[in-house]
């Protein structure tokens, strides 16, 4: 075995010497010394009596809660804003005697420490505290009056204010000038507020099916309107697939392609194009303004002439035959009017109809929620088994948009456009790679 | 001069509708800002007769409003709130961004609140208003109080639901209005009579909230609806225990409770507690007893006396649906849902208690020689007492329903129960429009059980019957002779006396065709008064009406040929 030659490399001028001369371990030396001079002797080193400290007082303190032990610290540690002023290494102050700004209050004269103290004894305050005190005062009023949480403590049917002004003796110019500035309602509420906006109640009576513990007649009724709505639902579905994806072939996207040519080359003949291509020829050939002679415009004139008394001598017949047509006539008319009357009553029949169904609020349509049902092997019999069937908060939001109070939305998510990240070249890289020389360059 | 030409939609249909936006735009609102203030307020989106003319010729589908709403919205007080709100969001936000979190807290401490007393006034000007809107709130208000602090939501709405229903429960124990249970796979339907007003409400099963993925329903919007009826129900809570003579914030009667179990736990927790208990009665203001419901007396003059029998009737029963229970000793097992059996047992009168360990409130334990009832959800027993019966809780609901005390013989431990009915059928209706066979009206009425059942004990007699009849025919036919002759004497006797005893001449003979007669003329004479718009509907509905009786008629006919058909069968087998 023999060990790698090391390369010799020359250190003759002074970049080369100091690229090749080894100086880690005289480095790594100087490092530790001067961490151990800013933080102080390493652990291993420390007597135990440095270390530990022997707790001969008894602990009386409250068991505190993490939180108020976390608060506890903050209270008593040194605010953050002052850790800059701190020292942070071991090395001493070099400047043993360093001169302090020394504070207003140690800045005060005795004497005036001492009038103020006694001033202040005998409730003798500055103007400025005074306020103070008075403004605190005031708060904490103020938040002692503020409701906490809900109060009922009236009967809102009962006291009645401003009775005096609803009366009908009482003008609108009057009810206006004594409630200007008072906050009070001066206008009167609209009627709707207090009508129900649909005719559904807003529970509907259950159906005896939905019992946890149903009769069989009950639970049969209702298991069948459950598949007459989904039989119904499968035909829809059946008849729009007949109707638009089954009404048209498929075919590949070559085919596709063919056919499109096929079709928009239709009635053109192709040896007819090839033949005719050398001399250029319009479909529609150029236009000449041919006057017309005075003879043929005067025939055109008598000609529009005679047409035009011919049709007014069959107006005139016409209303004479008419006369005679007189029954048939009234008879047609009736029948429209009978047609019209009929067809108005089915149009107001509509009408209601659709007022004690729901209203189209908005452009997504109502829903109908599916009816909740249990199937016959989910019916235990005893309360302690019930399977729940049905969110009976998804019922209460279908029962508010089916009695026209909520309009039916879906959930709204924004769609964000997409952004290109990218970093500006020079912020936050790598300053190894992009600064500092690498060995290659030397 | 040529008159100034008139601007399209600035009349009639186009001028009356708002769009979203523009109301948005309007009251200078955002629009979730807008959407709560619109159900604080009760003011709903609008279909137009002619959407065209609505929209201002606008394609499409909008959300359209009235104009004179947005009017009035723009008046409402509470607008000012909405806008300080988001001020306040604005600044509460800044200071968190810069970590100031002193200044933060001074925010959240003092932040804006909306008072919503004078909409409950505005929306419902008396409290029968506020009666009769009051499903939805509590529906929503006990639908809430199950739910768990969700993200979006404020905490104490949870809180202030449960404490809200629960007040409201304890109020209709004492004022018993209760009157139909029905438990549904949804949940439990109840329905109370309160100032004479059906309020209809559903309670979930335990346990229902459910986590929705796909985010069917807008938690906010629920949320807001909630807001307000939580104001409303306080307020309709404050006035009916004020008309019950009770305290309102409820109190409890402080006697039996010693001090130590007070200073466990914090007051409020420890009353809030009991009171969920549902169990113990509430102090009342005086001893005074609260006005019974009056007896019925006065009648408008156009009701007739059926009406108003029937009606006499009703009043009788609900009297003593009032009292069902009353004398009772119910226990619960635990496996049985405490809260709907406690409410409803307490609703009639009857005393309840469960075991200690399980809730606060009970009282008095399972090994009370007293208790007449043992409710128990499960298949068997290990240690029973003789003193008591054991049933099933499906026992109390059905009770409630017939209005008596069924008997509990088809309800005891370990048995199949009867089926469960929904008592919100109308029955009246079905009774002669819809064809029941005997068994199942058996079901709704107690009185015909009886029947029906010696019905199926003469079955099996009657071949033996038969046979005994044929003998005793004759002898029949020559008793009823006498018994007629007998009847006849004595009503003879009876006339001479009443000559005897007032004036000579004749009695005024009231012939019962005349009453029925005269009531029909009044009847047809009624009829002739339907007016013009209604005569059709009314000729089809009458019309509807005769076929659908008619074919009850013809199935029950049916059934009683069939009936006959096979007793003669059995009878014939028999011989």
């Amino acid at each position: 075995m023999s060990l790698i030659k090391k390369k010799r490399v020359s250190k003759k001028t002074k970049v080369s010497w100091r690229k090749h001369v080894n100086i880690e371990d005289v480095e790594n030396f100087l490092e530790e010394q001067r961490l151990e001079e800013r933080l102080g002797k390493p652990i291993s080193e420390k007597t135990d009596e440095e270390l530990f400290t022997v707790d001969s007082t008894p602990n009386n303190e409250i068991k505190l809660t993490s939180k108020q032990r976390r608060r506890l610290l903050l209270k008593q540690s040194l605010p953050k804003c002052f850790s800059m002023l701190q020292p942070h290494s071991e090395v001493p102050d070099p400047i043993i005697k360093r001169n302090r700004v020394r504070s207003k209050e140690e800045r005060k004269n005795k004497l005036v420490k001492k009038i103020e103290e006694e001033k202040r004894s005998r409730g003798i305050l500055k103007a400025k505290e005074l306020q103070s005190q008075k403004d605190r005062k005031l708060y904490e009023l103020k938040k002692a009056n503020q409701p906490k949480i809900v109060e009922f403590n009236k009967d809102i049917w009962n006291s009645e204010d401003n009775t005096a002004l609803n009366n009908e003796w009482i003008q609108n110019n009057t009810k206006n000038h004594t409630l200007r500035g008072t906050g009070k309602l001066l206008k009167t509420v609209p009627k709707s507020i207090q009508t129900k906006q649909s005719v559904i109640p807003s529970i509907e009576p259950p159906h005896p099916g939905i019992s946890y513990n149903p009769s069989f007649v009950d639970h049969q009724a209702l298991l069948q309107t459950v598949v007459q709505k989904e039989l119904d639902i499968i035909k829809e579905e059946k008849h729009l697939q007949r109707v638009t994806r089954s009404m048209f072939s498929k075919v590949t996207a070559f085919e596709r392609e063919t056919n499109w040519l096929t079709e928009m080359s239709e009635g053109l003949d192709k040896t007819e194009l090839e033949e005719n291509i050398g001399d250029y020829k319009t479909i529609n050939p150029p236009v000449k303004n041919k006057k017309k002679d005075l003879k043929q415009r005067r025939k055109q004139k008598e000609q529009q002439q005679a047409e035009l008394a011919r049709k007014a001598a069959k107006k005139e017949k016409r209303k004479i035959a008419d006369i005679y047509r007189l029954k048939f006539l009234k008879n047609q008319i009736d029948k429209n009017e009978k047609k019209a009357e009929i067809l108005r009553a089915s149009r107001l029949k509509k009408v209601a109809e659709n007022k004690k169904g729901t209203k189209r609020l908005s452009s997504i349509k109502f829903e109908v929620q599916e009816i909740d049902c249990s199937m016959p092997q989910d019916i235990s019999g005893n309360l302690r088994n019930v399977k729940k069937r049905g969110d009976l908060l998804i019922d209460r939001y279908k029962s508010l948009q089916k009695r026209n109070i909520l309009q039916p939305t879906t959930k709204h998510t924004r769609v964000h456009a997409k952004v290109k990240r990218f970093q500006k070249p020079g912020h936050k890289d790598n300053w190894k790679i992009t600064i500092a020389r690498s060995n290659k360059a030397l | 001069m040529v008159a100034k030409k008139k601007k399209k939609y600035s009349v009639g249909e186009g001028s009356q509708f708002i769009s979203r936006r523009a109301a948005l735009n309007k009251l200078q609102l955002s629009l979730n800002d807008f959407r709560r203030l619109c159900i604080l307020k009760g003011i709903y989106p609008r279909e137009p007769r002619n959407r065209k003319r609505a929209q201002k010729g606008q394609p499409g589908i909008k959300t359209l409003y009235h104009k004179k709403d947005i009017l009035f919205l723009m008046q409402e007080p509470i607008i000012w709130k909405l806008r300080d709100y988001k001020i306040f969001n604005r600044k509460v936000g800044r200071a968190k961004a810069v970590k100031d979190f002193q200044k933060m807290r001074r925010y959240l401490d003092n932040h804006p609140t909306l008072k919503l007393d004078h909409i409950v006034k505005e929306r419902y000007p008396s409290f029968i208003d506020a009666l009769r809107d009051l499903d939805d709130c509590l529906t929503l208000c006990f639908l809430f109080s199950t739910f768990p602090s969700l993200p979006h939501i404020p905490r104490d709405q949870f809180m202030l639901c449960k404490r809200l229903t629960m007040e409201f429960l304890h109020a209709i124990i004492e004022a018993k209005a209760l009157r139909k249970v029905f438990i549904s796979i949804k949940g439990y339907y109840y329905q109370a009579e309160i100032k004479g007003q059906t309020v209809t409400w559903i309670v979930p099963h335990n346990f229902s909230f459910a986590p929705q993925p796909k985010q069917e329903v807008d938690f906010k919007v629920m949320s807001t609806f909630v807001e307000f009826y939580i104001i409303m129900l306080g307020f309709v809570n404050f006035r009916l225990y004020h008309s019950l003579n009770l305290y309102y914030p409820p109190k409890l009667p402080t006697t039996d409770v010693s001090e130590s179990d007070k200073s466990l736990v914090d007051e409020n927790i420890y009353v809030a507690e009991r009171i969920a208990a549902l169990n113990i009665p509430l102090t009342k203001l005086s001893n005074q007893t609260e006005e019974e419901d009056v007896e019925i007396d006065q009648f408008p003059s156009d009701t007739s006396a059926e009406d108003i029998e029937k009606a006499k009737q009703e009043q009788a029963k609900i009297k003593t649906l009032k009292t069902l229970f009353k004398g009772l000793k119910f226990f619960l097992n635990r496996e049985v849902p405490r809260e709907p059996l406690v409410f409803i047992i307490r609703c009639f009168g009857g005393e309840v208690s469960w075991d200690k360990t399980l809730f606060v409130g009970s009282t008095f334990d399972e090994s009370d020689e007293t208790i007449t009832h043992q409710i128990v959800d499960r298949p068997n027993l290990d240690k029973q007492y003789i003193s008591r019966y054991y049933i099933q809780p499906q026992w109390v609901f059905d009770c409630v329903n017939a209005r008596e005390l069924l008997p509990v013989n088809k309800y005891f431990l370990g048995e199949v129960l009867p089926p469960h009915l929904s008592p919100f059928v109308d029955k009246e209706r079905d009774s002669y429009q819809q064809y029941i066979p005997p068994e199942e009206q058996a079901l709704y009425d107690p009185s015909l059980r009886e029947t029906l059942n010696e019905a199926d004990e003469s079955d099996e007699n009657v071949a033996e019957e038969e046979e005994k009849e044929e003998n005793e025919a004759e002898e029949d036919e020559t008793e009823d002779m006498e018994n007629s002759n007998e009847d006849e004497m004595q009503s003879t006797s009876k006339l001479q006396k009443h000559k005897l005893s007032v004036k000579p001449g004749q009695v005024y003979k009231e012939e019962p065709w005349e009453k029925t007669r005269q009531e029909r003329q009044e009847y047809k004479l009624r009829e002739k008064m339907v007016k013009n718009k209604h005569r059709k509907l009314y000729k089809s509905m009458m019309q509807g009406r005769r076929e659908r009786s008619k074919e009850v008629w013809l199935l029950k006919k049916k059934r009683r040929l069939h009936e006959e058909q096979k007793t003669k069968q059995k009878s014939k087998a028999k011989q």
